[in-house]
């Protein structure tokens, strides 16, 4: 029993201690040095994270160049399966492009109407300014989710810049480095997105399934109900953690273990350049004037009289310009008053001219009827039938065709 | 079969191959996950650094064992050091079996392979999981694990193969 003790103890001794002779460190310093690694990446300290920054660097640059022989192969062959689809793709492609062209010029314009509200709300606009970024290493772990950017601190990149792939959300920034920098993936299990679903404008998060899509969590239950499928999820900007507004995937509700699944737009593991929002804050002019105001007026009453004197100013305006008003309606009415006056004048002118046409119109019908039917209605002295020529009696006979009445 | 000659800077090369081998994959991250099976996925440093620690590869340092731990970690973005702590953990399980074995046996290896990358997974997922809040999927590790069992029995008979050219 005790030969085998000190037998284990010599095994254990011999494998933490010899050293052979090829070897600089013995196991058990590595061991050590290991702990000693772990324990100090988690410090601080300014000196650790430089050493660490410039260890990333290399790592990152020489992962780079190692890589080229398996990207180039990846590559090809996503290629000539592209190549492949290539006509299909492009008539597909086509139609969407134009469907999207008409559609960019709405949203447009409702972006710029969201930027002007948005100032107003805050205070402040946003300026942002994406810049593009290679992706050097895009080595998936099995357990964690992220990608190396070739963009550091170096370009103003910061720890949480949201990372897009066209203008679909990737992920953001969690580690910067002086030229490079460690993206988040959404998938990654440790990524949590606030997000709005519409239609219903139901609110949730999405947590990445290590995998190639996320997961719904975080909903109340009655609200489930309201989501449907395909339905669009986009960042809700919660917690500020992303801006509002990004695009992230539609629902998918077709899982067999029934989760909510969110599809992502964008295929993270084809990622070859993204764009990086960098943000700067400017103050709006609104906001500057009422901060300066506010440093005038410190006292609660100078404000109140700043306020009535305000008031009184407006309703001074106005009046001044209701008066205006009044006076330009009255000028108005007189002149419309002497228009109609001229327009009744030339009515009734037109009225006689009218009379004086139907007079004209009987009297030739007289003379015309007069002409044929004459000898018939003028009084003869042997048969006094007829009338004589120029009494009422006459005219009636001649206007009747020289019918005479009883 | 390829015969070099000794002191030749293509045999140096040759015999530095684990090495190489060892740097490749952790830079390369090569585990052929990107074939895109579901959780399919393997630990190649792993099975490379226990079969070379177990025959005492006179080229296989345990210093750039521990450099390539460090590297893993900068590339995957795990915090420094843990798998450099894994790395160096399986030399000593390693280099204790090969203490113990008067007689090898590559399915007794084998088994104390699993038992061993088994309690170096459990490690790697508790620290990560208590010290450092990494939201960890455990069924990941266990088929990781499950895989780099399975492996190793392939990869052992080419790096059987391979000491073997070197004797010769």
């Amino acid at each position: 029993m005790a030969e085998s003790r000190d037998d284990f103890i010599i095994a254990i001794r011999s494998a933490f201690l010899k050293k052979s002779t090829k070897q600089k460190f013995s196991l058990l310093t590595l061991v050590f040095f290991s702990v000693f690694i772990i324990v100090l990446s988690n410090l601080n300290f300014k000196a650790i994270s430089v050493t660490k920054s410039i260890i990333k660097e290399i790592v990152y640059r020489s992962s780079f160049i190692v890589s080229i022989p398996e990207n180039f192969i990846k590559s090809s062959y996503l290629n000539l399966t592209e190549y492949t689809n290539f006509y299909k793709e492009f008539k597909i492609t086509k139609e969407e492009l134009d469907q999207l062209k008409s559609e960019n010029i709405s949203t447009q314009i409702i972006k710029s109407e969201n930027d002007e509200l948005k100032s107003l709300i805050d205070g402040y606009t946003t300026t942002s300014n994406k810049i593009l970024a290679k992706v050097i290493v895009d080595h998936e772990s099995p357990f964690l989710r992220s990608i190396i950017i070739n963009k550091g601190s170096k370009e103003k990149i910061k720890i949480g810049t949201n990372i897009y792939d066209r203008s679909y959300l990737v992920g953001r920034v969690i580690e910067v480095n002086y030229t490079n920098s460690r993206v988040l993936l959404l998938t990654d299990l440790n990524s949590n997105i606030p997000v709005s679903i519409i239609p219903g404008n139901v609110q949730a998060i999405v947590v990445g399934n290590g995998d190639k899509k996320g997961e719904i969590r975080y909903i109340k239950n009655d609200l489930i109900n309201k989501i449907e499928n395909k339905g669009i999820a986009y960042t809700s900007g919660t917690g500020s953690i992303f801006k509002s507004g990004i695009p992230v995937g539609t629902v998918d509700l077709k899982d067999e273990n029934e989760k909510i699944l969110i599809n992502f737009y964008s295929d993270f593991t084809q990622l070859k350049y993204v764009f990086a929002e960098i943000d700067e804050l400017v103050p709006t002019s609104v906001e500057t004037k009422e901060n300066d105001q506010t440093e005038v007026s410190s006292n609660t009453e100078q404000i109140k009289l700043d306020l009535i004197s305000d008031e009184l100013q407006i309703l001074e305006d106005s009046n001044t310009k209701f008066l205006e008003e009044n006076k330009e309606l009255n000028t108005l009415t007189n002149e419309l008053n002497k228009q109609i006056e001229i327009l009744k004048a030339e009515n009734d002118f037109q009225k006689n001219v009218i009379q004086q046409h139907n007079l004209d119109q009987e009297e030739l019908e007289f003379l015309r009827l007069n002409l044929i039917y004459s000898s018939k209605c003028q009084s003869k002295k042997l048969f006094s039938t007829g009338f004589k020529v120029g009494t009422p009696e006459y005219k009636e006979c001649i206007m009747r065709k020289g019918k005479i009445s009883d | 079969m390829i015969r070099f000659q000794k002191k030749n800077l293509l045999y140096k090369v040759y015999t530095w191959l684990p090495i190489l081998a060892l740097f490749i994959s952790v830079f390369n991250e090569f585990d052929l996950n990107y074939l895109n099976i579901d959780y399919f996925s393997f630990n190649f440093p792993f099975i490379l650094i226990f079969y070379f620690a177990l025959k005492a590869y006179q080229k296989f340092d345990y210093f750039l064992v521990f450099l390539a731990g460090l590297f893993n970690d900068a590339v995957v973005g795990l915090p420094l050091g843990i798998s450099s702590l894994s790395y160096i953990l399986i030399c000593i399980f390693a280099t204790y079996l090969r203490n113990i074995t008067i007689s090898p046996n590559l399915i007794k290896d084998w088994f104390y392979f699993l038992f061993i990358i088994s309690l170096i997974n459990s490690i790697n997922f508790s620290v990560l999981f208590l010290f450092f809040s990494y939201e960890l999927d455990i069924t990941l590790f266990i088929v990781n694990n499950f895989f780099t069992f399975l492996f190793y029995i392939i990869f052992s008979i080419f790096f059987k193969r391979y000491l073997k050219s070197l004797d010769d």
